[in-house]
């Protein structure tokens, strides 16, 4: 697990994602998914995105990350161009997908599937060795799935499998973490547990980590940073204790009466170097 | 039994042995990535190709293969750029192949009803010559080195595409590959087995491994021995009761599937 771990200590203001008037369009369509979107991520944050349903919070993760490919700006991750050395890029991201739901008799044991993760890095024409099958090991282990490691992932409940797709990311030692509603149609308990694996696996191996979210409450404690999109637009970017407050909140999403429970979020990483994100126009709620 | 008919025999069995493996294998392929109507249509495009080959008295063996091909090809692109799933534009391309087929022997009544025509359909053994089994053999080496090759990239793909891509696997390639492969399975099978029932060869000994099995290495060993299983045991049939190779075939290893699901370890409760 050493392997894992020791990363989590070397923190940095390095910038791993930049995103420059980043526009996507779908096949077909005519309207942007997302549109002028700028961001900079730095590594070992950890940002949570919201917004309402079709604000486009999905297709931001999977431009990040080249699934989807971007129609106008500039894209890098790692300091490489998206679309030039995608794959490349992918190997070091680990990504949690919406849904997650394999059939029952899907013929692939769990251990498999973990290991799936490392094909990437592997490559081609080779064979996973010894130390592929450690790395497996150490992630079935910290995703507390290892007694699970010989069951068919059909056969497991959501929040079971989440889990797996978590080990499976984490098999791949990613330096960024993308996750997309990991908490979809799991329970009280299972996205607690779940959660808590996330915020875990984000310290221990200083991960930079980007989540998609409906629900506030699994907002988590140590999000540094919150990203409220609305109609393929970034709105608001800002700390969670800027960003989630009632006034905020009822104008996006269009209600009246939203209250959200406090909760003590951690203060950014290096709040004493990094200046407070400027609300520029297009950041202010008031905009809107 | 006099040598040329021991050979003949020996010729047939290894063929069938051969063109079950390669069909059981790529069945995997086709059944878990959700792409069964693709074998269905491949094989009846192939008819189409072998056909054309008929009504101009050229080898209808490359013909069929191109055809065969070429459905793959235009698979992807057509699903895509209709937005519609890979099984629906295989729904709307299977009745062309089909009707081309039928146009082709339609155009040659000279051969219409001969065995040639007919061989095409059912399957024959008549129609394998020593050429085909060094190209069957070929076939079956090159796939086999194929899947062992790149054997993980594959099976990460069978699981999620989306997912495989996700974590730096070029699996556009490798998705053509097994289209490509699958192209030429076909092509070459359609000899023994038929273009009508080419199909069972690629479906039914994968479904029937996948009752047995939860591990999907498992599955990609069994198959394509219960393909070489299910052809033998079809042709065995065929010669005993003088029943063309094809619906042998069908029959034998539909049986093998039922009993299979029957029994499955799957269904066991506790």
């Amino acid at each position: 697990m050493e392997g894992f771990v020791k990363r989590g200590r070397m923190q940095s203001s390095m910038e791993l994602i930049e995103l420059e008037n980043i526009s996507t369009i779908y096949e077909g369509e005519r309207i942007p998914a997302i549109r002028g979107i700028n961001l900079r991520v730095r590594q070992g944050e950890f940002i949570t995105i919201i917004g309402p349903n079709g604000a486009g919070k999905t297709t931001l993760l999977e431009t990040i990350n080249g699934l989807l490919r971007y129609t106008n700006g500039s894209l890098r991750v790692f300091g490489k161009d998206v679309k030039k050395f995608g794959d490349e890029v992918r190997k070091r991201i680990g990504f949690i997908p919406q849904s997650t739901n394999f059939p029952e008799g899907a013929p692939y044991l769990v251990e498999d599937v973990v290991l799936m993760g490392r094909f990437g890095k592997i490559g081609p024409l080779r064979f996973p060795r010894a130390e592929d099958w450690r790395k497996v090991n150490e992630a079935l282990l910290l995703a507390g799935v290892e007694s699970l490691r010989k069951r068919p992932i059909g056969k497991l409940s959501g929040g079971q499998q989440q889990k797996v797709m978590i080990a499976r990311a984490v098999a791949q030692e990613p330096s960024i973490l993308l996750l997309d509603e990991p908490f979809s149609n799991l329970d009280f308990v299972a996205r607690s547990e779940l959660l808590e694996l996330i915020c875990n696996l984000h310290r221990a191996m200083g991960l930079t980590t980007l989540m998609v979210v409906h629900d506030f409450e699994s907002i988590p404690e140590i999000c540094t940073r919150i990203l409220l999109m609305r109609e393929g637009k970034i709105v608001m970017d800002g700390y969670p204790c800027n960003v989630l407050r009632p006034e905020v909140l009822n104008p996006i999403y269009g209600l009246h009466g939203l209250s959200i429970a406090p909760k003590s979020y951690a203060l950014p990483i290096d709040q004493e170097l990094r200046p407070r994100p400027q609300k520029t126009g297009s950041q202010k709620v008031g905009s809107l | 039994m006099n040598a040329i008919t021991s050979r003949l025999v020996l010729d047939t069995i290894l063929a069938a042995s051969l063109t079950g493996m390669t069909c059981g294998l790529m069945g995997v392929f086709i059944t878990q990535m959700n792409l069964s109507s693709l074998g269905f249509c491949m094989s009846h495009a192939a008819f189409a190709g072998a056909a054309l080959g008929l009504l101009f008295s050229i080898n209808p063996l490359p013909l069929a293969m191109a055809f065969s091909i070429l459905i793959a090809a235009i698979l992807g692109p057509v699903a895509e750029k209709a937005r519609l799933h890979a099984n629906v534009v295989m729904g709307i391309l299977f009745p062309l192949t089909m009707a081309l087929g039928l146009i082709f022997l339609n155009l040659s009544p000279g051969f219409a009803m001969t065995s040639s025509a007919l061989s095409l359909l059912w399957g024959s053994v008549l129609g394998i010559s020593r050429d085909d089994i060094r190209k069957l053999i070929l076939l079956a080496g090159v796939m086999n080195m194929l899947v062992v090759a790149f054997e993980k990239e594959f099976r990460a793909i069978m699981l999620d595409r989306k997912l495989a891509k996700a974590s730096g696997i070029k699996t556009e390639p490798f998705y053509y590959l097994i289209l490509f492969l699958t192209g030429v399975t076909v092509a070459l099978s359609l000899r023994l087995v038929g273009g009508l029932l080419i199909f069972t060869l690629m479906t039914n000994p994968a479904s029937t491994a996948y009752q047995l099995f939860y591990d999907i290495k498992k599955i990609l060993i069994f198959s394509p021995l219960l393909g070489a299983i299910f052809s033998l045991f079809g042709i065995l049939l065929s010669f005993c009761y003088n029943l063309p190779i094809g619906s042998s075939i069908a029959i034998v290893s539909t049986l093998t599937f039922l009993i299979a699901a029957g029994l499955s370890p799957k269904r066991r409760v506790g």
